[in-house]
């Protein structure tokens, strides 16, 4: 059974940095989902809710910046977000909703959002290359691979997150509301949702949680003004597979696109691993277009 | 009888878009120029799909990026001709367009938004993936020039690649407005003002749509190896999602849907940019808010705004920059969601 040793020695490290992404990718994607499911249509500045929210952090917590120290910067930027999530959907999305080209137009408005905000965090913050303190620092020892307590607390906490927003979409009164224009945004209006309302907090939580995880990220890689890019058109691949309009599928298919990723990765290279990625994309979009749990 | 006012003003900028490199042969205006035409033949031939089929088609760019690659390519390292080299990125770009479209025919509304923007995102991944062709990150460099008998386009501050420019522009303008005036050209937009219908009256709908696919693809494949001769380089940036978003702008703050739309787009926008060059990324802000202010107010882009401008005159005829079809708004109301 030689053969079987280095598959053993290779799993390892493809598990843990599987579950890193796969933790990040559910967070992005969650967030995108969340505003397709409720508002019908496809937010291209996600992204760059990323990116603002690594900087935002940096700019509170970091010594060259207020120097507020790291919990101060991940509080402020997950609030600065969530408040930008509600102030992008007043200019990008609510005057143009009603109209029936609304879900292109959306594209074209928040790809011009995105394109205004990155090109802002350039001129706030300048081409130099940041990066954020870890939550946590030291390594840690599981299964035999050292890990950073700092993917740790990501892989714990992305989890959790999640599981309080699906608590809070399933459980509470305005998280009911959220569903309930989802479902079907009329008859919402008819039981006197208020449906704007409801767009904006989807909108905050999506912008809030992007936030979050460009923080989370921006301690492991670095901050520049693109790197939300990768991580959104990840996310585009995660809703997708997954299906539109539902959570748990969502949740599953970041789970799945992020081990996918670290083990091609491992076997193929990250250049192959990209560009099968999209491939893979295009077939589901084709063959599958309700993706794995997506409902008609 | 009187020619009409709008033709007489197309021909004076014609004329003057002629004259220009005689009265002035600064090389900054003279590059500011050709960036220009290059934009508007680009975008008015990415209006065939976007705005007269009413796909979207967000693969555009990467058609025009492969194309600059094909002939970078096979002129730098395979060292052939340029002239090959310009044939061989519109070969390029058209079989890129064929491929596209093949898995759009069977989608809607965002779904074709994301299938043919993920097709330029995994050519990318390609391009930076073979690196020992590509050059991947850093791209290809130093290709050679065009040449007509020994003559460099480059020479008299790049008067040949400039007259050049200004050809292929009005080649793809004639060949925009020819064909949306043709019968396959009113079939197109049948099909998008009314899918249904168009197909009940015996419209195939698969084969009409990938001949625009295919006849989009011409221009940009062409504009795509002339920029590289022109630049001397083929970068993988061609691929991002800025150039996306600065052609798209051009065609909505132009006028989707019409003929002289993209163009004045293409030239509005390429000149307010360079305008506002000293303000840095801070340009690319002005240009973000123009769009969402466009699509706001102004659906039907700029030249609608002469129309709405001689209205208010109360003038007769009709605007002089006013498109003689597609009313604004129709062009992108088409594609409603299925999901």
């Amino acid at each position: 059974m030689d053969w079987i040793d280095p598959i053993l020695a290779a799993a390892r490290p493809i598990l843990v940095s599987g579950i890193v992404l796969a933790s990040l990718y559910a967070l992005m994607a969650t967030g995108l989902a969340l505003v397709w499911n409720t508002l019908g249509i496809f937010n291209f500045a996600h992204g760059v809710f990323m990116t603002l929210g690594a900087y935002v952090a940096w700019q509170v917590a970091d010594g060259r910046g207020f120097g507020w120290g790291l919990s101060a910067g991940i509080g402020i930027s997950v609030a600065v977000m969530a408040g930008l999530g509600v102030v992008l959907n007043r200019l990008l999305i609510s005057p143009f909703l009603g109209r029936k080209d609304i879900v292109l137009v959306a594209v074209m408005t928040t790809l011009a959002g995105a394109f205004f905000l990155e090109n802002s965090t350039l001129l706030i913050w300048g081409p130099r290359i940041k990066q954020l303190d870890r939550i946590v620092t030291g390594n840690i020892k599981i299964m035999g691979s050292a890990i950073s307590m700092h993917e740790l607390v990501i892989i714990i906490l992305a989890p959790l997150v999640l599981v309080g927003l699906w608590a809070f979409l399933k459980w509470t009164r305005v998280g009911s509301a959220i569903r309930a224009v989802a479902q079907n945004r009329d008859s919402a209006l008819l039981l006197g949702i208020n449906v704007k309302a409801t767009y904006s907090l989807a909108f905050a939580i999506s912008a809030g949680l992007a936030g979050g995880a460009g923080v989370l990220l921006g301690a492991i890689r670095f901050i520049t003004p693109t790197m939300g890019t990768e991580p959104l058109l990840k996310a585009f691949i995660v809703v997708i597979l997954g299906g539109l309009g539902s959570f748990v599928g969502t949740i599953v298919s970041a789970y799945l696109i992020g081990f996918m990723e670290a083990f091609s990765t491992y076997f193929i290279g990250a250049y192959w691993t990209q560009a099968a990625m999209f491939g893979l994309f295009i077939v589901v979009l084709v063959a599958l277009p309700r993706g794995l749990m997506g409902r008609e | 009888m009187m020619p009409k006012t709008s033709t007489l003003l197309w021909i004076a900028t014609l004329a003057a878009l002629v004259v220009l490199p005689l009265v002035n042969d600064s090389s900054y205006v003279r590059h500011v120029a050709i960036v220009a035409l290059l934009y508007a033949s680009l975008v008015s031939s990415w209006n065939l799909t976007l705005g007269f089929a009413g796909v979207f088609n967000f693969g555009h760019m990467a058609f025009f990026a492969l194309g600059a690659y094909a002939a970078a390519i096979l002129t730098q390292t395979f060292g052939l001709s340029p002239w090959l080299g310009m044939v061989a990125a519109i070969a390029t770009s058209v079989i890129a367009s064929v491929i596209v479209c093949l898995p759009v025919l069977r989608l809607k509304g965002i779904y074709v938004v994301l299938v043919t923007f993920a097709f330029g995102q995994l050519c990318y991944q390609v391009i930076l993936n073979q690196r020992d062709i590509t050059g991947g990150t850093f791209g290809i460099v130093s290709i050679p020039p065009l040449k007509i008998a020994g003559y460099s386009f480059a020479a008299n501050t790049n008067i040949g690649y400039y007259y050049f420019a200004l050809i292929l522009l009005v080649a793809s303008t004639v060949y925009v407005a020819k064909l949306v005036k043709s019968d396959f050209g009113r079939t197109v937009m049948a099909l998008r003002d009314n899918e249904t219908y168009a197909i009940s009256r015996g419209v195939a709908s698969a084969k009409i749509r990938l001949m625009i696919f295919m006849a989009s693809a011409i221009f940009p494949g062409a504009v795509g190896g002339l920029y590289s001769f022109y630049v001397r380089a083929a970068s993988p940036d061609l691929f991002g999602f800025s150039l996306i978003t600065l052609g798209l702008s051009m065609l909505l703050v132009g006028g989707i849907g019409t003929v002289w739309g993209p163009l004045v787009g293409a030239a509005t926008l390429t000149i307010l940019s360079e305008l506002m060059a000293d303000l840095g990324p801070g340009r690319y802000l002005v240009i973000a808010t123009m769009i969402v202010l466009v699509l706001r107010f102004l659906p039907g882009g700029l030249v609608s705004a002469g129309d709405i401008i001689a209205r208010a005159l109360g003038a007769k005829t009709p605007g002089v920059l006013a498109p003689r079809r597609a009313p604004p708004d129709r062009a992108t109301s088409r594609d409603t969601p299925t999901g």
